[in-house]
């Protein structure tokens, strides 16, 4: 349990011990180290957060899938895609209060009802978003050179910002508070709570629906295919722009379940949070490997356990005020020693 | 056999640029039914570029381009698959993160008959019984040759009324070009019509019908093979004879 933060220290394979490797397993070290000790000093209390970083991570996969996806098929970070996110965790919060008629603290069968209906709302808002702004801002650049579209992305990012920020003004807006609280179980002083259960419960089917679509259907060959070359799909008479939309479509969906999970899990929502948690979710896909998708889940998930374990353990932990200087000291570490991820390939082939 | 001559494609005064540059200057090719005409030509005369005016990739900006009497000018590249040219590409682009069963499948993305599709699978491992062999291996992995043919299989699985092949012998070894060029004539014979692009003008002219010979984006000569395989200034340019 203690070693999933970390993977094993992988730059051993590579060549010689060079400085920056020995540098890169000392540090690995140092923190499994950490681990150890606040697993040792407070047993239950690690578990508890190892609970709650599985269940952020839930969220940072979402939407680190989404960069992923758009990035295998284009090459582009869309870095619109967390205030996709963001307007999906607005969306949320507005179909549950508004048009379901939830308020805080309602139970029974109606809830999950609404949540299912709220989810399914918001995938659907944030896919067509995404789709949109694809065929909008980045075809007619898809020929041009490769920052032009990167600069529209960040344009649309501030563009999403602002409608973020006309609809629903410069503070945190409040989120019916719906998820049950109520203890899943309580071992050994360990609890678990349902709220948590149905960020995980959401999660992973979802995710198994992803896999089945790009492993098993014809559009999600069409995509792996598109992906791996563009051109040579256009000659298998893969409709290549069709399939684009698609990977914006599907991409924005996943954006449009985090945002619903975030807003019920955290209950509030801020123009601005697209922006940090995209760039959390965004380190999550390269550090997982940008591109490899159960990399960028896998990503998601050390950079929760990470965040929480920052967050909540107790001896020598940096603390919340650092979180973002960690996420950010990630993602330099990994582009320095590894820069194609933890389960990216160093792929030679070209095409 | 739309147009009673038999005349299946036809490049009518064709100019493709690619940007600011011009690489095709006014190309007129025809190509009938049953077929195989080649193109040949020194490096950078515009042959890939034909192959990409046809197939939809890069649209003509003047001239136009007809496919059993359908006007393909300014059509997708998909809808050109589906009218039923294939290609085997330059430099083979196969999918190298697919197995090279998965290749072949792409090949026959627009189809839905799975029987037939099968059957063409058996077909093209008849062919190169190789690709049977190596038939969950990523195509990244496979050897030059063995890429080869898996792309010229993988457009076969298009079950194309025109296969366009860009430089089928490029990199190979004596013994798969010879193979190559077989395999080219037995799907001939099976009634696809072919275009090919080559460097290898000899083995080209030997097995082709008709040929043209491409300079700096114009035709240079249009002509039978054999006339062509006798031409003076083609013996001494392109087969390196004198
Ligand atoms: N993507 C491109 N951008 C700019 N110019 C190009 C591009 N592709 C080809 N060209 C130019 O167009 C001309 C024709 O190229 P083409 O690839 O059609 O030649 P080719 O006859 O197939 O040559 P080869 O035998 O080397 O494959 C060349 O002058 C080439 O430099
Ligand atoms: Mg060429």
């Amino acid at each position: 349990m203690v070693t999933e933060a970390r993977r094993p220290p992988l730059p051993l394979l590579r060549n010689r011990p060079s400085f920056t490797t020995v540098g890169g397993l000392t540090l690995v070290a140092l923190l499994i180290v950490w681990l150890i000790v606040n697993l040792v000093k407070t047993p239950s209390d690690f578990a508890e957060i190892f609970l709650i970083g599985l269940t952020t991570g839930c969220i940072y996969a979402l939407v680190a899938l989404g960069y992923t996806l758009v990035y295998g098929i284009l090459q582009l970070i869309n870095f619109a895609h967390g205030d996709v996110f963001m307007l999906g965790a607005m969306m949320s919060a507005t179909v549950a209060a508004s048009v379901f008629g939830l308020t805080s603290g309602q139970s029974g069968v109606v809830v999950w009802l609404a949540v299912f209906g709220t989810l399914i709302i918001a995938m659907a808002f944030c896919g067509t978003l995404n789709a949109t702004i694809e065929f909008v801002a980045y075809r007619p650049l898809r020929n041009a050179p490769r920052l032009a579209p990167l600069i529209t992305a960040i344009g649309v990012s501030f563009i999403l910002q602002n409608v973020g920020l006309a609809w629903k003004g410069p503070n945190y807006i409040e989120v019916v508070d719906v998820l049950p609280k109520s203890q899943v179980f309580d071992i050994g002083g360990v609890t678990y709570t349902w709220n948590k259960l149905i960020v995980v419960l959401i999660t992973v089917p979802v995710l198994i629906l992803l896999v089945w679509l790009v492993e098993r259907t014809r559009q999600g060959k069409a995509m792996r295919a598109t992906a791996q070359d563009m051109d040579a799909s256009a000659m298998m008479g893969i409709n290549v722009n069709r399939t684009i939309s698609f990977t914006f479509l599907i991409a924005g969906a996943l954006a449009g379940a985090a945002g619903l999970l975030y807003a019920l899990y955290v209950t509030n929502v801020r123009y601005d949070q697209g922006f940090q948690l995209g760039l959390i979710a965004f380190t999550a896909a390269v550090l997982g490997g940008v591109g490899n998708l159960p990399g960028a889940v896998l990503g998601a998930i050390c950079i929760g356990l990470i965040q929480a374990f920052n967050e909540g353990l107790t001896w020598h932990a940096p603390g919340s005020d650092w979180t973002q200087s960690i996420v950010f000291a990630i993602l330099i570490l990994i582009l320095v020693f590894r820069p194609e991820g933890l389960l990216g390939e160093r792929t030679p082939e070209g095409g | 056999m739309t147009e009673g001559n038999g005349l299946m494609l036809e490049l009518k005064d064709v100019h493709t640029f690619y940007g600011s540059i011009e690489a095709l200057k006014g190309i007129s090719i025809d190509v009938r039914e049953g077929e195989i005409v080649t193109l040949i030509g020194a490096n950078g005369a515009g042959k890939s570029t034909t192959l990409r005016s046809i197939n939809g990739l890069n649209h003509p900006r003047r001239g136009s381009i007809r496919f059993e009497g359908r006007d393909i000018t300014n059509a997708s590249p998909h809808s050109v698959v589906k009218m039923g040219i294939a290609q085997s590409p330059e430099g083979r682009r196969l999918f190298p993160r697919m197995s090279v069963h998965e290749n072949l499948e792409m090949g026959a993305f627009q189809r839905a008959d799975r029987k037939g599709i099968r059957e063409d699978m058996d077909r093209v491992f008849e062919l190169f019984p190789r690709l049977q062999e190596r038939r969950t291996q990523k195509a990244g992995t496979l050897s030059g040759g063995e890429q080869q043919m898996c792309a010229i299989g993988r457009a076969l699985m298009a079950r194309p009324k025109l296969l366009m092949l860009d430089e089928p012998s490029m990199g190979l070894a004596p013994i798969f070009v010879e193979r190559i060029f077989e395999t080219i004539v037995e799907v001939n014979k099976q009634g696809t019509t072919i275009l090919l692009v080559e460097q290898n003008a000899l083995m080209a002219l030997d097995v082709a019908s008709r040929g043209y010979v491409l300079e700096t984006g114009t035709v240079a000569l249009a002509d039978e093979a054999k006339a062509l395989r006798q031409n003076e200034q083609v013996r001494k340019t392109y087969l390196g004879e004198d």
